[in-house]
């Protein structure tokens, strides 16, 4: 056999052709009695309807969760989740809040230097020091 | 050039009632509830027709079955699942498709053995879509590429493992077990008992001689085997088949379920939305992930073929001579050597030895001859548009040299 | 309402923050809202790039121009005074860069600069305001467009009309939670200063040098600078 081919797999460039959000699920839990809630209900009565049809491809779960405090939990696409409790808070605050769980990645936070990862090789080449005129070395 | 029309196509997997058949007895149906995402439903002669077998196994169940006896859920379940609707919404899929069949894209043949609720027949459809697109695109951007590279690529960009992993990446969710109470947002197969061995499938061939250790050449991979360069499975008596599914004996594996119901999307477009939305669809979602092709290479002897390539090509034959050196006599050397046919320098590599540099330098070569790419290349595929200018023929190359 | 806060931001942010760049809502939810125009294109909803733009972007947009948050999402219409000029020089080089694949380019974004190639994962140091996941944008500051071997240089800018560089908002990152502990002299007392900032996340959709016979029929004009 002159030459084999080896198996591997395409990695994935989420935005270079389709664009998939990272946010697959937003919970939003209340409870009907506590005070804490009150932002979040106004919320879910009045506020709700329009964000779930600005983002339709976000599937929106609401449950009541009795005796605790009102939660956002944001579910991604790779696996993890993010919750935000929302207690107290008015029902601006609460949709910002819904706009920073679905515009987030859902990857770890991170402290990053670099601004530009890339799968791709350096167009320029890498430095050879064997290369260039310089014999000496 | 001949086009396909989309109607003949669609109606041999939507139903047989898609053709524009006779009114009256889509009248007597109508009465009826199904569960079918066929706008006509199944006649009970056609249904007879098709399940000669068990003629009491056919599509029609009336609504006043509990779905906890449906092995799939019902019809009416995809228009109220928040799920389909999000996945609907987030692969950007055209209004067209409706979410019934998007739901019946999720239904593995393992999970409802009733071909007319699973995705089996949309998942072949998308299955020649996605490989008829790859290969023209790989054929035509690297003419010179190797078959067995081809092969690689070609499981690189629609294999099970890649498709699988898209799945992943459109959050789709799997069901523990298939049911009708499932949510039809979820994927839904049978799956393998445990303590079986996935990868252990019989793979009995139609070649007997072939289930020895016998080599294989290339040629009866182009051949006999499918896409990827893998053994096809025995054809078998479908009759057989319909009844082994019956049963519901054998599961099937998670990548294996998944790959299916990412060509059945694919496939889905093609019908609902047309061929145009088809193929964007594959650029976006196939063409725009990542892939070295030139990692995919792996030579066994490349002194050897470059020296078959240059005589076949008519070049003179290769000469390695080292460009330069460092501490020969240390124990770091480092010998940078380049094939040179005549004046032309064909490739450079370096290495810690003559000989290692020598073969980095042919397999540099040789992979700057088979990844050739002409510019501006235009896909055979171009040509079903209205309209398409004349065909100019693209050049395709002998591909691998013979040793 | 969303709606409301949304024309609320617009009208106070000033547009020259986002004036490096037209912003492109692709149309994104056409799909979802289901509209009877899809019906009669169905290409509509799957193709959420613009394939073919012809009207380039403008470094700024008109200033008369009407302050709707619909206004602000389209793309700005061109403000060219005179047609691209090409002289010969430029004419007999450009081939040799635009048929050596693949392509970088050196893009500034408020003054950095950025190496990008097709495929890369911008995170930008600060977050962008006006934009939301899945808008295309396009840079047109560009210093250097290069391959391997060749490089076209700008003074200090490439025109914006010899490339395509487009990228997609992917969405908004965070740092982790920083706390910095400020003390002062003979102060028994240590203030937590914290700080979170947010970061846009970007994705490179293409990097494009066009050739000669595109810029032509573009309407560039070749300038025969001997004359």
């Amino acid at each position: 056999m002159p030459v084999q081919g080896i198996r591997t797999v395409t990695a994935a460039r989420n935005g270079v052709g389709a664009f998939i959000l990272q946010c697959k699920q937003l919970d939003f839990h209340y409870c009907d009695w506590a005070g804490s809630s009150r932002g979040m209900v106004a919320f879910l009565k009045h506020q709700l309807p329009a964000f779930a049809k600005a983002n339709p491809q976000i599937e929106i779960r609401v449950s009541p969760r009795p005796h605790k405090h009102p939660v956002i939990k944001g579910h991604y696409i790779n696996g993890r989740e993010k919750a935000i409790c929302v207690r107290n808070l008015e029902p601006e605050q609460i949709f910002n809040k819904a706009n920073l769980l679905k515009e987030a990645s859902g990857e770890k936070l991170k402290r990053t230097k670099k601004p530009i990862t890339s799968l791709n090789e350096s167009v320029r080449g890498i430095w050879s020091p064997y290369h260039g005129g310089f014999k000496s070395v | 050039m001949k086009r396909l029309q989309l109607q003949r196509w669609s109606s041999s997997v939507l139903s047989p009632q898609a053709r524009a058949g006779s009114r009256l007895p889509r009248r007597i149906q109508h009465g009826l509830r199904y569960q079918s995402t066929n706008p006509f439903p199944v006649t009970d002669a056609e249904a007879e027709q098709l399940f000669e077998e068990e003629p009491s196994r056919s599509s029609i169940r009336p609504s006043q079955i509990s779905k906890h006896a449906l092995p799939s859920p019902p019809v009416e379940a995809a228009r109220e699942s928040a799920k389909l609707a999000a996945l609907h919404a987030r692969l950007y899929l055209p209004s067209r498709l409706p979410l019934e069949t998007l739901g019946r894209t999720l239904v593995d043949e393992s999970a409802d053995p009733n071909a007319n609720f699973n995705n089996e027949s949309l998942a072949t459809l998308g299955h020649d879509l996605l490989t008829q697109y790859t290969s023209e695109y790989l054929i035509c951007t690297y003419p010179r590429l190797p078959m067995t590279v081809i092969f690689a690529a070609m499981y690189a960009y629609v294999g099970p493992k890649t498709l699988a992993a898209m799945t992943n990446e459109w959050g789709v969710e799997l069901a523990a077990a298939p049911g009708g109470e499932v949510d039809p947002g979820h994927l839904q197969f049978r799956r393998l008992a445990p303590g079986t061995n996935p990868n252990e499938t019989p793979m009995r061939t139609d070649r007997r001689w072939e289930e020895q250790t016998w080599r294989r050449s290339v040629t009866s991979k182009v051949v006999n085997d499918n896409v990827f360069g893998d053994p096809v499975r025995a054809s078998v008596n479908p009759k057989l088949l319909a009844k082994a599914a019956a049963k519901n004996t054998a599961g099937v594996s998670a990548e294996e379920a998944s790959a299916q119901f990412v060509r059945a999307v694919v496939g889905a477009i093609y019908l609902h939305a047309g061929r145009p939305a088809a193929k964007r669809f594959f650029e976006q979602h196939f063409l725009s992930r990542h892939l070295n092709i030139s990692d995919l290479f792996n030579f066994s002897e490349p002194a050897r073929d470059l020296a078959r390539l240059c005589a076949r090509e008519s070049f003179e034959p290769p000469v390695a001579k080292v460009l330069s050196e460092t501490g020969r006599l240390s124990r770091h050397p480092v010998f940078v050597v380049g094939i040179f046919s005549g004046k032309d320098k064909l490739g450079e590599g370096a290495g810690s030895s003559l000989l290692e540099a020598r073969s980095r330098a042919s397999v540099a070569a040789l992979k700057a001859w088979y990844l050739y790419s002409p510019m501006n290349v235009r896909l055979p595929n171009s040509m079903e548009e209205d309209g398409a200018a004349p065909w100019k023929p693209v050049h395709v190359d002998l591909g691998e040299v013979i040793v | 309402m969303f709606s409301r806060t949304a024309l609320a931001r617009a009208f106070a942010l000033p547009v020259e923050q986002c004036a490096h760049f037209s912003v492109a809502r692709a149309c994104l939810h056409s799909a979802a809202t289901a509209s009877t125009t899809t019906t009669t294109q169905p290409q509509a909803p799957l193709s959420a790039t613009p394939r073919v733009q012809t009207s380039a972007p403008s470094t700024k947009p008109p200033a008369s121009a009407p302050l709707d948050p619909a206004s602000l999402k389209k793309p700005v219409a061109p403000t060219f005074t005179k047609p691209l000029e090409l002289n010969q020089s430029l004419l007999s080089q450009l081939p040799n860069l635009t048929s050596q694949q693949p392509h970088y380019i050196i893009s500034h974004l408020h003054d950095k600069p950025y190496l990008l190639t097709q495929g890369d994962q911008i995170r930008l140091p600060f977050l962008m305001p006006n934009v939301k996941p899945g808008d295309v944008l396009r840079f047109n500051r560009a210093s250097v467009l290069g391959s391997r071997e060749f490089s076209l240089k700008g003074a200090p800018y490439v025109d914006e009309r010899l490339y395509e560089c487009r990228v997609r908002v992917m969405g908004v990152d965070s740092e982790p939670l920083r706390i910095k502990e400020k003390t002062k002299r003979r102060r028994r007392h240590v203030q937590q200063v914290r700080s979170k900032h947010k970061y846009t996340l970007l994705r490179v959709m293409d990097v494009k040098i066009k050739t000669a016979e595109e810029l032509l029929q573009e309407g560039a004009v070749v300038v025969d600078e001997t004359a």
